[in-house]
């Protein structure tokens, strides 16, 4: 039992580390590299401040998050849009996105790096985690805030994905970005919403990874990257719901291994897994089937 | 040989190992196909030659031999496994397979040698050797392209389904491009492990794919010689930017995000442009002339 809550806390952690990631992707098709860097540079930021400033929990997951849209809108302006408008359609520039993506993680991991000599960092607050017991189960309050923020991202996002109009004219751009223009969506304006949204749900996550391990390495974001691939992959692309799944398919699997004690085997088990689900359904669980993009 | 030779011995043989790591890389790509498994390729040749020289005693090229074939050959069957998937998805379950190759090498008892890796396989490689080698493989390469089989790739990859028409078999030219990087990949791996006498689990991660993307994207995606000067710049890269000392790392994410958005075609496609201005009117229309036929 008390590993079901384990699993719950580590697949919603994947959960709001890779919605970001999956959301960029499945709607308007970039592969953002970056995103791994932009969880931790918000985390650090969130660490400078609160080095200064006693800041209460609310503070810095504020910080973070704002850190987080800032850097991801700014990948964006500066990054992928200069890319996308230098190529001739969105597949051509599907390579250089992803290279752009890891060049532009390069500096703010070279900047913490370079700030904490590589060694892990942690936020000075006066927030202190509480432990409950429930039923004999063992639940700090940190990762009853990664449960719940996790749940309602995920359902948040798929609910406004579905219903509101900003989450139709998304879905639009997957299926068809050309037409979609012609019909009066703005592209450019809700890719950079979709970026800083992404942006800032990687703040979150990275302001809670931190407050529930303690502290954090600057090399963090690129585990979580790898990850985050395997989830949005395992889930089906373009689909939130099943990026939901996902996390914490991947979150159960892995904290399975580690029951069993097969600890040093969690990484072959967890990919053996993706590698199985994609043979038996090559879209993914929940994915759409194949979607031309030309 | 000059001063500048034997200072530089070890990262001219970086150099040309990475050219290798890259083309097992590009080979697919030109064929239109995202697979990584180049990079698992690496640690199983690199394993595999070091086993065959530390449990069974042989000596230094048929070691690198069986290292290759290893590779290539697990490279083909995972080629026919994976076949079905598409893109990224490819991309995905090429790189879990590089993570379970890692994985393995971790639990492979005195097998693998464990975390710790796997010592003691010291090779009597020169530098002569390799460049035979390098160079062999570039004129193969460069001899098949030449000889109408490129244009077939090219149409392989831009439009699978024409070339079907056109009588292509694509699933075929596919499994191919799947052993040609196998045994790409287990050559770099097998003639890297043996040049340094180790190779731990550590070496045969996610960071060489970034590695071996970052080379080609910024070379030139397109043919050898773009890969041969990725490998140079990724490798020289650091030396160069040692000048601005501890903002090397920062500067060198920089570089690459711009060369991602003011590069198309890489540095190869730059020196392309500029030997175009140089030619003659008459030529400049020939050249335009034979584009438009192919």
């Amino acid at each position: 039992m008390q590993d079901l809550l384990n699993a719950a806390t580590l697949g919603s952690i994947y959960l709001l580390f890779a919605l970001g990631m999956a959301l960029v992707w499945g709607t308007i098709g970039i592969l953002n590299f970056a995103h791994g860097a932009t969880f931790m540079f918000s985390a650090f930021v969130g660490h400078l401040v609160s080095r200064e400033t006693e800041l209460p929990f609310l503070g810095v997951i504020g910080v973070a998050v704002v850190t987080g849209a800032v850097i991801s809108t700014l990948t964006q302006l500066l990054a992928f849009q200069p890319i996308l408008k230098r190529s001739k359609s969105q597949h051509h520039a599907e390579m250089r996105i992803l290279i752009g993506g890891i060049g532009v993680a390069a500096i703010p991991l070279a900047l913490a790096q370079r700030e904490t000599r590589s060694s892990p960092f942690g936020f000075t607050s006066s927030y202190k985690a509480e432990v409950f017991e429930i039923l004999g189960l063992r639940l700090t309050t940190t990762s009853a805030v990664i449960i719940v923020a996790g749940l309602a991202m995920g359902i948040g996002l798929t609910l406004w994905l579905r219903r509101s109009r900003q989450g139709l004219a998304l879905r639009a751009i997957g299926v068809d970005a050309e037409t979609s223009s012609g019909m009066g969506v703005n592209r450019t304006a809700l890719a950079l919403g979709t970026m800083a949204v992404a942006g800032a749900l990687a703040g979150l996550a990275g302001a809670l990874l931190t407050f529930h391990l303690g502290a954090i390495a600057p090399e963090t974001g690129d585990q979580l990257i790898i990850k985050a691939f395997a989830v949005i992959v395992l889930g089906g692309l373009g689909s939130m719901l099943g990026t939901v799944i996902g996390a914490y398919v991947l979150a159960s699997a892995e904290t399975f291994v580690l029951y069993m004690n097969w600890g040093t085997w969690v990484d072959a088990v967890s990919f053996g897994l993706i590698f199985l689900i994609l043979l038996a359904r090559p879209q993914g669980l929940l994915g759409r089937k194949e979607v031309r993009r030309t | 040989m000059s001063d500048w030779y034997y200072m530089n011995v070890v990262l001219i043989q970086t150099t040309l190992t990475t050219l290798l790591l890259a083309l097992s890389i590009q080979v697919p790509l030109r064929f239109g196909v995202f697979s990584f498994a180049g990079i698992g390729a690496f640690g199983i040749g690199g394993y595999g030659g070091a086993m065959a020289m530390v449990h069974l005693e042989w000596s230094t090229w048929p070691s690198v031999l069986v290292g290759t074939l290893a590779a290539g050959v697990a490279v083909f069957l995972l080629g026919l496994v994976v076949q079905r998937l598409t893109g990224l998805y490819m991309g995905m379950a090429t790189i879990a397979f590089t993570l379970i190759v890692s994985v393995v090498a971790v639990n492979g008892g005195d097998l693998t040698g464990g975390a710790g890796g796997l010592y003691g396989a010291l090779g009597e490689i020169t530098m002569t050797h390799i460049v035979v080698v390098v160079v062999a493989v570039i004129a193969l390469l460069a001899f098949t392209e030449a000889r109408g089989l490129g244009r077939r790739i090219d149409t392989v990859r831009e439009d699978p389904e024409l070339a079907n028409a056109l009588g292509i078999d694509v699933a075929n030219y596919r499994r191919l491009s799947f052993l040609v990087s196998g045994l790409l990949g287990g050559l770099a791996g097998a003639i890297t492990t043996l040049l340094r006498s180790t190779i731990t689990p550590a070496e045969v991660n996610f960071h060489l794919v970034i590695v071996a993307l970052t080379a080609i994207v910024v070379g030139g995606a397109r043919s050898w010689l773009g890969a041969l000067i990725g490998a140079v710049i990724f490798v020289w890269l650091p030396t160069w930017l040692s000048f601005v000392q501890e903002w090397e790392k920062v500067a060198y994410g920089f570089i690459v995000a711009a060369a991602a958005i003011y590069l198309p075609n890489g540095v190869l496609g730059v020196a392309k442009d500029l030997l175009h201005r140089f030619r003659t009117r008459e030529e400049r229309a020939r050249v335009a002339a034979l584009q438009e036929t192919r």
